[in-house]
């Protein structure tokens, strides 16, 4: 099982989806909320992703698919 | 010695040690540095600020070291000019550069943090930095990692011209080339990080790091007489440098090193790769990755670590923000350098040409003081312009083909 700090954020068309759930459902992925901000038009939300390496990554892809933006919380690397 | 309390979540308050930490276990929103502001109050004036050797050292009780430093000993304390020929230009009354393009010792600001980031690596034990990147940040670690005596790791992508890292190689860093894209690099970095210990500048040490930009506002508040600008000017890529440059003024404000702060912060970013802009336009305060694709490498951050900060300052300020197309961008560094001459990367093309924006559309009035933060080198990224510069006059070796050409046309 690994754990993964990641910021995902939700066009206005899938705010009243419940994405997340489908994905942790899926993808047997356990996701934990640490902070969310959703507006009329974005959301935001902060969370750990734990399960299996594999899953994980197939749930991010899933997201991704959809049209959700998956971001690593880790800090401007690359310039 | 010190004045680090410890570490502190810029978004939930909670306290940590002061140690190589970055991100809060709870929200993980991102750790910054925690001072004892009484104590230094009591340390630190103009006078000894003034006395003291001209480099970011100078401001050494507000930067996040427990001890003497030991890196980036000439970094900083760059040349804060008067810029005359570009205030005509721009038909503005006062106007100022601070120019960072000639910071020490690898030409862009980056060395101010790499500088504060490798002291405290040093002064945390590590004996291997590194950190992914292709531009300024990979140049500044190796060569003052070099200088420290530091083992030095840059990732970089495989498929990367060789032509792009040469200012990084000649540092003598194990280069390692990555068989995969950027976001791939940044994940790779991201696990190495966690496993060995290395000091990563921008992830593990980064709440160190991004202090050593504040002492890009420390200065312009310095030599222009302890006072702050009316308009600032900020390129933005990570959202950074704009957020610690509003910070430091403050920290002066607080310190009553400076009478008051009646400022206007702006962000300036390429058109193709304006999150933060965005955000700031539509008053968002969920700043939204894009995809870069812009001239300006050194901006393109799709995902702005400190977007939302840096979207807080400007509102705070009261300022606003701007976005110009790669061919501003390049206008704009020829402008600065005819008038200035200075040769200013992409980045520095983005923050005047966003600059002359704001004030054509009269959100920078021009009778106020006005500075642009010029952050980067033009020798490094000479591609993007030397199409778009003219030709050299081609003459033969006598005095007739000189007057044909070019004599009789100047006298004319």
């Amino acid at each position: 099982m690994t754990k993964k700090m990641v910021k995902l954020i939700f066009p206005q068309e899938l705010i009243k989806e419940p994405v997340t759930f489908r994905m942790a459902k899926q993808f047997d992925v356990i996701p934990n909320i640490r902070r969310a901000n959703v507006t009329g038009t974005v959301g935001e939300l902060i969370l750990e992703l734990e399960g299996q390496d594999e899953r994980i990554e197939e749930g991010i892809e899933y997201l991704t698919k959809l049209g959700v933006k998956v971001e690593p919380i880790v800090g401007d690397i690359i310039e | 010695m010190g004045y680090v309390k410890g570490l502190r979540c810029r978004e939930c308050g909670r306290g940590y040690p002061k140690e190589s930490l970055y991100v809060c276990e709870y929200c993980f929103g991102p750790l910054e540095v925690d001072y004892d502001y009484e104590g230094i109050k009591e340390k630190l004036n103009k006078e000894v600020i003034e006395y003291r050797a001209k480099n970011l050292w100078r401001y050494r009780e507000l930067l996040p070291l427990d001890g003497e430093p030991t890196v980036g000993l000439e970094s900083g304390f760059t040349p804060l000019i008067r810029a005359v020929n570009l205030e005509k230009a721009l038909g503005v009354k006062e106007l100022y550069i601070k120019d960072d393009s000639v910071n020490h010792p690898t030409l862009s600001f980056k060395d101010r943090v790499v500088a504060v980031a490798l002291s405290k690596a040093k002064e945390f034990g590590f004996d291997t930095v590194a950190c992914a990147s292709t531009g300024n940040l990979a140049n500044s670690v190796a060569a003052q990692a070099a200088i420290a005596n530091l083992k030095r790791y840059i990732f970089i992508p495989a498929d990367l011209e060789l032509g792009k890292i040469v200012g990084t190689l000649i540092f003598n860093p194990i280069l390692v080339a990555v068989e995969g894209n950027y976001d791939q690099v940044n994940r790779l970095c991201s696990e190495i990080a966690k496993r060995h210990k290395w000091a990563f500048v921008n992830i593990n040490i980064r709440p160190y790091y991004a202090e050593g930009s504040k002492t890009f506002g420390y200065e312009i508040a310095e030599q222009l007489g302890w006072k702050a600008p009316r308009n600032i000017i900020v390129p933005c890529a990570g959202g950074s440098l704009i957020t610690k440059i509003w910070k430091g003024l403050k920290e002066l404000q607080n310190l009553e090193l400076i009478d008051r702060i009646d400022t206007k912060i702006y962000a300036a970013q390429a058109t193709g790769c304006a999150p933060i802009v965005t955000g700031i336009k539509e008053n968002s305060d969920i700043i939204r990755p894009v995809k870069p694709n812009t001239i300006a490498r050194s901006l393109a951050i799709g995902n702005p670590a400190d977007g939302i900060y840096a979207f807080r300052t400007v509102k705070e300020s009261g300022g606003w923000a701007e976005d110009v197309s790669d061919d501003e961008i390049v206008e704009a560094m020829k402008l600065l350098a005819a008038t200035q001459g200075i040769f200013t990367e992409t980045a520095g093309g983005v923050t005047l040409g966003v600059t002359k924006k704001l004030i054509e559309q009269g959100r920078i009035p021009k009778d106020e003081s006005i500075l642009i933060c010029i952050t980067g080198n033009g020798l490094k990224t000479q591609e993007a312009v030397t199409e778009k510069i003219g030709k050299p006059i081609k003459i033969n070796p006598n005095i007739a083909s000189f007057e044909e050409n070019i004599g009789r046309e100047r006298r004319m």
